[in-house]
């Protein structure tokens, strides 16, 4: 709302300059976009209104704030011809030049209409003025007076030529299926059966609340105009306007609730401003068709709630005062006030409005700040915050820095990272742009995006990981992906620098997952973004899916702007399905041993096509005849090549025994290694080195 | 050559001493010493072959005059070489300039690094720390939040809907979502369905708009939801808290400016100004000259959204306030391109804490 000072002042005389009003506006809710100097001595000031006080997108709403703000009085439109605000003084009802007919007083409570003679005169310097002030574009003195009322009381009217309107007959109804209309800016629209028009005898002449006809527009050889001046069903407008995708000045106003008290005012001080140009004659009396009066919204006001809401003690005069400001009617009855709200404050609806009302006219900054005491003890944080810390803190510490993308990617992306080709994507209904219009089923796409944003930018190593939600038809789940490329450690002079490979994210994998309590195991996968052989499916101990491992095949970097021949390594994990499976950990700890360890090593050489797991598995199930209770296996060393036959490969085993109540002896010990070669050689037919 | 007497003594040993300051490396030094030790050509041998020649009364004067700088030189020395020995790098010795050898380390986000400051913040302060899903539906993100079918909120402008349902809470029938939440406060009615007063959370989280990516704009970003709620609370509440929370977070010059605003699910409404940090009011760019910066938006909870949940709003107030994570990592950062915080360069996010 483009506010002119001059305008305002027709209604309250403020002093002080235009920065000094923008600031009280700022303070009392309307934020000030900017204020332009407008000719000598006047200023525009550029309020942004909030969407509940469509009576602000008025002159005399704003005028009414300023009043309030600084304790003036209001000039209101009044009958006097020598008022500020001047009202015709037109009689009601009589003899109908035109018929008005309202088929849908839901949608249009209040439809009033007034007939006169066009007086060709050019619209006024001082009106034209304020318009352009205002953003609007002078057109001719009748539609410019039209707009000036708009402005200055917030109705919106509209003008017909009456030679246009067939049957001399306005029908105010939905329109028909199929029906159509051209509107004022030219453009040809059909409409649809619930949208309100404003028709003649034969078709649809306006689209109610919205936009008039070009047909019935006013133009230099109309003779005789109808003015209309009515109330519209604030929903009815808003859809309308949006199905159109057409949003005007009236639209605006109407489709956040208009006056249903202010059409015939607006009409006579449109008359009035007729008559002042000499731009017309009234050939009748004003016509209204308002079926049920609205009453004003009578609501009760508690000097207690006041003070519980505000936890501020206005005095009750203040608080008089501020609402008789604001055009309430106050009276008051024990414990507090009985208040009538105007029908022109679409959003006083309950006690709490009224206390806003208060709160903002005695001045928020008033109210001395309190801190609310503790009621009961705090309860623990959602579990996933202190997991989802953890994680971080892990994967930082390991190298990777964390890396934020948005939960939507393009359906392209969702695609070629999708294990099994993505028909469970969900898609958005409404995306503004291609880019995001999927909803990321894993984190990786987007990990892998940043990192092709890296290598452009020249970077060689990249360690990024990335914890947020992901989408599947089934529900949301949360889950940490990580992403590596490059070196494997940091470059150093003193050299040990290699790239990344598979290992050092199945490591971080482990970590994650051991730090969660959670057991897991790697099985070989395949998926078409990752490089076959290289692809590991990550299981719970019953087989629950937790989430995928491996490199990405080189097409797949291709397709999303990473150099072919980087070897980028992946990892996902379900952080909400390791939850359910993970076990915290045991409170107690365990005692130290008192017996020492005793350690051998073992090499052997077995096909290469073995799993380290079932090798695992087979000393396991061997521990369990030894003598020397077998304390832990670690495979260190693992060496194909000279010496080692064509697809075998040799495997160095560390063997640690240990018993918790003596100390081992070396027979037993040996006997042990012994028997564990044994069920090597059984099962594997291993061959010792 | 002329005879030596007492005072070329001292002036021997002083350009000795010269020679050995400025001796760059131990083969200088040596040789500095050759100059004045050797057996031949050096100062003191041709100190001692002037006695040949020197008159018979002189020859015993000379030659204790020689010893006496033998002696001053080869004094001189033996300090030197002390001192040289010491200066020496043992056996093993490393050039301890060299740089360490460091595992690498991440960096947190910048994001990540504002939301776990305001986390910090509002336990220490009492809140209990919430999360919530991303996928809603229409009832907890609108009608419970008092913004009806109609309401210019709900415009297909402003919410990203999905094309087809997600599913909700595990094996909830009918609990289908149906878009991206555009607002933490979403969460605020699933908190308050299944918790009585009093409450005290705060809910970060990720929320998306219908806006296209520029300078300012993101359709995904992050916020930090408030919500209070009990028997006798108030806006001036919500002031001290608010103002607890600035002074913790933007220094404890920090002061609050409330201006009146419009939200469907508060009432009174209100956005929150803090007083430039880095002018302190004064006015500069940061703050557009106002030396304020709007941070945030607040309000006492509408009684309509206590009627949604069941709560009686005769008997319980509250508030609720929203602050943007981006917002404040952009100012508090002075980023210039929103962007920036999901591009994930590396030179980037390498300049936040891990
Ligand atoms: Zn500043």
């Amino acid at each position: 709302m483009r506010l002119l000072v001059s305008w305002l002042k027709d209604f309250v005389d403020v002093p002080g300059s235009a920065d000094e009003i923008a600031g009280t506006l700022g303070l009392r809710g309307f934020e000030v976009a900017g204020i332009e100097p407008a000719g000598p001595g006047d200023a525009v000031i550029d309020v942004e209104v909030t969407a509940n006080r469509p009576d602000c997108l008025s002159v005399i709403g704003l005028a009414r704030e300023i009043a309030t703000a600084y304790g003036l009085p209001l000039r209101t439109p009044a009958a006097d011809p020598d008022a500020a605000i001047a009202l015709a003084a037109a009689p009601a009802g009589g003899a109908d030049r035109v018929q008005v007919i309202d088929e849908d007083a839901a949608l249009c409570p209040r439809y009033a209409a007034a007939v006169a003679e066009v007086i060709p005169v050019a619209t006024p310097a001082w009106m034209a003025g304020r318009l352009q002030a205002a953003g609007i574009r002078p057109i001719s003195a009748i539609v410019d007076l039209t707009n000036y009322v708009n402005v200055e009381l917030g109705q919106p009217m509209h003008a017909f030529d009456l030679a246009r309107l067939a049957g001399g007959t306005i029908r105010i109804r939905r329109a028909r299926p199929g029906e159509t209309i051209r509107t004022l800016d030219g453009v040809a629209r059909t409409l649809e059966a619930d949208m309100l028009v404003i028709a003649d005898a034969d078709r649809a002449q306006a689209i109610a609340g919205v936009m008039g006809g070009a047909d019935s527009e006013v133009t230099g050889s109309t003779r005789e105009v109808v003015f209309e001046s009515a109330c519209f069903d604030p929903a009815s407008v808003r859809r309308t306007s949006r199905r159109l995708q057409l949003k005007t000045e009236a639209s605006i106003r109407f489709e956040r609730g208009s006056d249903p008290g202010a059409p015939v005012m607006a009409l006579r001080r449109a008359i009035a401003l007729m008559q002042q140009m000499c731009a017309g004659r009234l050939s009748g009396p004003i016509v209204d068709r308002y079926p049920s009066p609205r009453e004003r919204r009578r609501l009760r006001l508690r000097r207690a709630r006041v003070k519980l809401l505000l936890g501020a003690t206005p005095p009750d005069a203040e608080i008089v005062r501020i609402l008789e400001g604001l055009g309430l009617e106050v009276a008051a009855a024990g414990g507090g006030w009985d208040v009538a709200a105007p029908t022109f404050r679409v959003d006083l609806l309950r006690e709490a409005d009224l206390i806003e009302e208060v709160g903002r006219h005695y001045g928020l900054d008033r109210i001395e700040p309190t801190f609310p005491p503790a009621m009961t003890p705090t309860p623990p944080p959602d579990p996933r915050i202190a997991r989802d810390r953890l994680v971080r803190r892990l994967l930082t510490a390991a190298g990777l820095s964390e890396a934020v993308s948005f939960g939507f990617i393009e359906a392209r992306a969702a695609a070629a990272f999708a294990p099994d080709g993505g028909p469970d994507a969900v898609s958005i209904a409404n995306p503004l742009s291609a880019k995001f219009d999927t909803l990321r089923a894993s984190l990786v796409p987007g990990l892998v995006d940043a990192l092709a944003h890296n290598r452009r930018h020249g970077l060689r190593d990249v360690r990024l990981f990335e914890i947020g939600a992901r989408f599947a038809a089934s529900g949301e789940t949360r889950g940490v992906a990580v992403a590596w490329t490059g070196n494997a450690g940091s470059e150093h002079w003193s050299g040990g620098g290699r790239d990344v490979d598979f290992f050092d994210v199945k490591g971080l994998v482990e970590q994650i997952c051991a730090a969660l309590g959670a057991e897991i195991r790697c099985v070989p996968a395949a998926t078409p973004f990752l490089v076959a052989g290289q692809t590991a499916a990550i299981l719970g101990p019953q087989g629950q899916a937790i989430g995928l491992l491996g490199v990405v095949a080189p097409a797949a970097a291709d397709r999303r702007g990473l150099p072919r021949q980087d070897r980028v390594v992946v990892g996902e994990l379900n952080l909400d399905a390791l939850d359910a499976i993970g076990v915290p950990a045991a409170d107690r700890t365990r005692p130290l041993p008192r017996h020492p360890a005793v350690v051998r090593d073992l090499s052997i050489i077995v096909p290469d096509a073995l799993p380290a797991a079932t090798i695992r598995g087979t000393m396991q199930a061997a521990a369990a005849d030894l003598k020397a209770p077998l304390a832990g296996t670690a495979l260190f060393d693992r060496y194909q090549g000279q010496g080692v036959p064509e697809a075998s490969v040799s495997l160095s085993i560390r063997l640690t025994f240990q018993a918790p109540d003596r100390t081992l002896t070396d027979a037993e010990v040996q006997q042990s290694v012994e028997q564990i070669l044994a069920a090597l050689v059984r099962e594997h037919g291993a061959v010792r080195r | 050559m002329a005879l030596p007497d007492a005072a070329d003594v001292q002036v021997e040993v002083a350009r000795f001493e010269a020679e050995l300051a400025r001796a760059a490396s131990p083969r200088e030094a040596q040789a500095a010493r050759d100059r004045f030790l050797g057996r031949r050509n050096s100062v003191v041998a041709s100190w001692m072959q002037t006695i040949a020649s020197a008159p018979p009364e002189q020859k015993k004067q000379i030659g204790r005059l020689a010893n006496e700088l033998k002696q001053a030189v080869e004094e001189r020395w033996r300090r030197y070489a002390a001192g040289a020995e010491a200066a020496a790098r043992p056996a093993g010795a490393v050039d301890v300039t060299l740089p360490g050898r460091a595992r690498p380390l991440g960096h947190r986000h910048p994001l990540t690094v504002v939301r776990d400051q305001m986390e910090e913040i509002f336990s220490r302060m009492g809140f209990a720390l919430v999360e919530g899903p991303e996928v809603e539906d229409e009832w907890h993100c609108f009608d419970a939040l008092n913004m009806p079918a109609e309401h210019p909120a709900r415009d297909m402008q402003d919410t990203l809907y999905l094309a087809s349902p997600v599913a909700g809470d595990a094996g909830a029938p009918g609990d289908r979502r149906t878009l991206l939440r555009t607002h933490t406060s979403a969460m605020q009615i699933r908190y308050m369905l299944a918790h009585t007063p009093p409450i005290r959370i705060v809910v970060p989280g990720r929320v998306y708009r219908r806006d296209d990516l520029d300078l300012t704009h993101t359709p995904a970003f992050s916020q930090i939801e408030g919500l209070v709620v009990g028997e006798g609370i108030s806006l001036a509440d919500l002031k001290g808290t608010l103002a607890a929370f600035a002074r913790d977070m933007f220094g404890t010059g920090s002061r609050l400016r409330l201006r009146p605003s419009f939200f469907p699910y508060t009432e009174p409404s209100a956005e929150v100004d803090i007083s430039c940090w880095k002018c302190d009011g004064a006015g500069c760019a940061m703050c557009k000259r106002t030396g304020w910066i709007e941070i945030l938006g607040c309000g006492m909870v509408h009684p309509a959204v206590f009627e949604a949940v069941g709560y009686d709003p005769e008997r319980y107030t509250g508030f609720a306030w929203g602050i943007g994570i981006e917002r404040v990592a952009i100012l508090r950062y002075q980023v210039e391109d929103i962007r920036l915080f999901y591009e994930n360069d590396l030179r980037f996010l390498e300049q936040f804490p891990h």
